[in-house]
């Protein structure tokens, strides 16, 4: 059964007084503390080094490397709220990166963290960060982060609209060796990039040398060398043109 | 001789086997289920992979520690109701006790492994399934026989389990500490004493169980040969729990008890 209350006007007044006063004040320093009112992001920790991940792993690294990119992925929600990656120390970030790589060499993790999730920031300093950390990691498994890698030379051109860099990084995709299968789409990067630097005449040669090497047997991807090689030509011959005009 | 020590050990068995030990591994499974699954939506990629690890793991420390409490519990009531004592008038040997135990341990840890077994199997394939019931079974019953020396000679609960998880994690986490030990001599110019230590940890190493003893999470993210991952681990693993039974037996016939 309910036990009877008596009415809140019936209450002492100095009570209900006193208790308004508290309540009040509880709610300015709520309002007016420092700790809510810059609330206040925790920036990220430098890393541990790998060896001691591995060490505390005890055993199970690969694991541990998942759940520390994990961890990484979250630290831009914090207590419920979200914040923009500009917040984020990109240097640290990429130790942290690093770090994971090493703890786990043979997870995409860092990688596509890199590629998809920290290159969506407007800062061109920190996106060139992460291309350089890409760019850096590819090398020791040019198979597993060959997408990685193709991401990026997309991203240099689009977001960083630096079209040398981005030429760089699909050369390097084109340049490895048979051994690393890989859709031929991500060697043509690299010719598309040229045609759109205007070197049209060496974008020409590369799809020449692809058709006659008899590398491509896909008929849908030849269709698409040929198309794009008459394309090449032809601009290639008004733009001779123009200058003899 | 041998029918006595099976009386012994089913009677050692019957003591431990209880409904709560059953809801408590199937809460403990559903509730490792629950965490991985948690895991496997935050993941980007391999989430699957990531989710059957962690549930692995998971069981494998909690199971492991389960265990031990449940074994050294058993001994530790044998001392308390003077178990021990009616036991040695009875036409019994003392490694007769030891045999039986050994045998509790394996038959708890064969207990304990089978949801593992199923779980495994059903978020990954049975090859890596059986793989980790089967590690896991040996990395349990060593923990055990770790517990039963402890509680043997410790006779107390809390110091024989400190006691048991202090080894088991001093091998777990060796390379952390040599590392630790390494870097320390080097800061320190090659002092004596860092040296001491070093070589002092080194030895230690020699007693307790190497990594390669335990079961290896890493399967559950890529192709590994799993045959010769629990041939190594089942080799080391009877090496180790041979000893550890010799010091069991040791220690036991050297106690006295008050017939």
């Amino acid at each position: 059964m309910r036990r009877a209350e008596r009415p809140m006007l019936q209450l002492p007044a100095p009570l209900i007084w006193g208790f308004i006063l508290v309540l009040l004040s509880q709610l300015l320093f709520h309002h007016f503390s420092p700790a809510q009112r810059e609330f206040s992001y925790q920036p990220l920790a430098k890393p541990l080094r790998a060896s001691t991940y591995r060490g505390i792993a005890m055993g199970s690294e690969k694991l541990l490397g998942y759940l520390l990119a994990i961890r990484l992925q979250l630290h831009d929600s914090q207590a419920g709220r979200y914040f923009n990656y500009n917040w984020i120390d990109y240097p640290v970030l990429v130790e942290w990166l690093e770090q994971i790589t090493r703890v786990n060499p043979v997870s995409e993790y860092p990688m596509l963290l890199a590629s998809r999730v920290y290159s969506q920031t407007r800062d061109k300093s920190r996106l060139r960060l992460m291309l350089e950390f890409i760019e850096r990691n590819f090398d020791h498994a040019p198979q597993l982060h060959w997408r990685r890698l193709a991401e990026a030379s997309v991203i240099a051109k689009h977001q960083l609209e630096d079209l040398k860099l981005a030429l760089q990084l699909a050369e390097k995709l084109a340049l490895q060796p048979a051994s690393t299968v890989m859709p031929q789409w991500a060697r043509d990067i690299r010719f598309l990039l040229l045609a759109e630097l205007n070197e049209l005449e060496s974008a020409i040669a590369i799809i020449e040398a692809l058709l006659q090497s008899n590398a491509v047997t896909d008929p849908d991807e030849k269709r698409f060398l040929e198309e794009k090689l008459s394309k090449f030509q032809q601009e290639l011959f008004e733009s001779r043109l123009t200058i003899e005009n | 001789m041998f029918a006595q020590t099976i009386s012994l050990f089913r009677y050692l068995m019957l003591g431990i086997l209880s409904r709560r030990l059953l809801v408590l591994v199937l809460v403990l499974t559903v509730l490792t289920m629950l965490v991985g699954s948690f895991f496997s939506e935050l993941a980007m990629i391999n989430g699957k992979a990531i989710m059957v690890a962690l549930v692995a793991d998971f069981l494998r420390y909690s199971l492991g520690l389960f265990a031990l409490l449940v074994i050294t519990t058993g001994v530790a009531e044998d001392y308390e109701f003077k178990q021990f004592e009616r036991l040695l008038t009875m036409p019994l040997s003392r490694w007769q006790y030891i045999v039986a135990q050994v045998l509790v341990i394996a038959s708890l840890c064969l207990l304990l492994v089978l949801p593992v077994l199923l779980v495994i199997s059903l978020y990954s394939d049975w090859q890596v399934g059986l793989y980790w019931a089967s590690a896991l079974w040996l990395e349990i019953f060593l923990l055990g026989l770790l517990g039963m020396l402890a509680i043997l000679s410790l006779e107390k609960i809390p110091l024989a389990v400190c006691f048991a998880l202090a080894v088991y994690l001093l091998a777990k986490l060796s390379g952390l500490i040599s590392q630790m030990l390494a870097e320390s001599v080097r800061l320190s110019d090659g002092s004596l004493t860092s040296r001491f230590v070093d070589f002092i940890f080194g030895a230690i190493l020699y007693l307790v169980p190497g990594l390669e003893t335990f079961a290896e999470n890493d399967v559950f993210f890529g192709n590994v040969d799993l045959i010769e991952k629990i041939s190594v681990q089942f080799s080391s693993t009877v090496v180790y729990a041979l000893f550890l039974i010799a010091v069991c037996l040791v220690d036991f016939y050297r106690k006295e008890f008050n017939l």
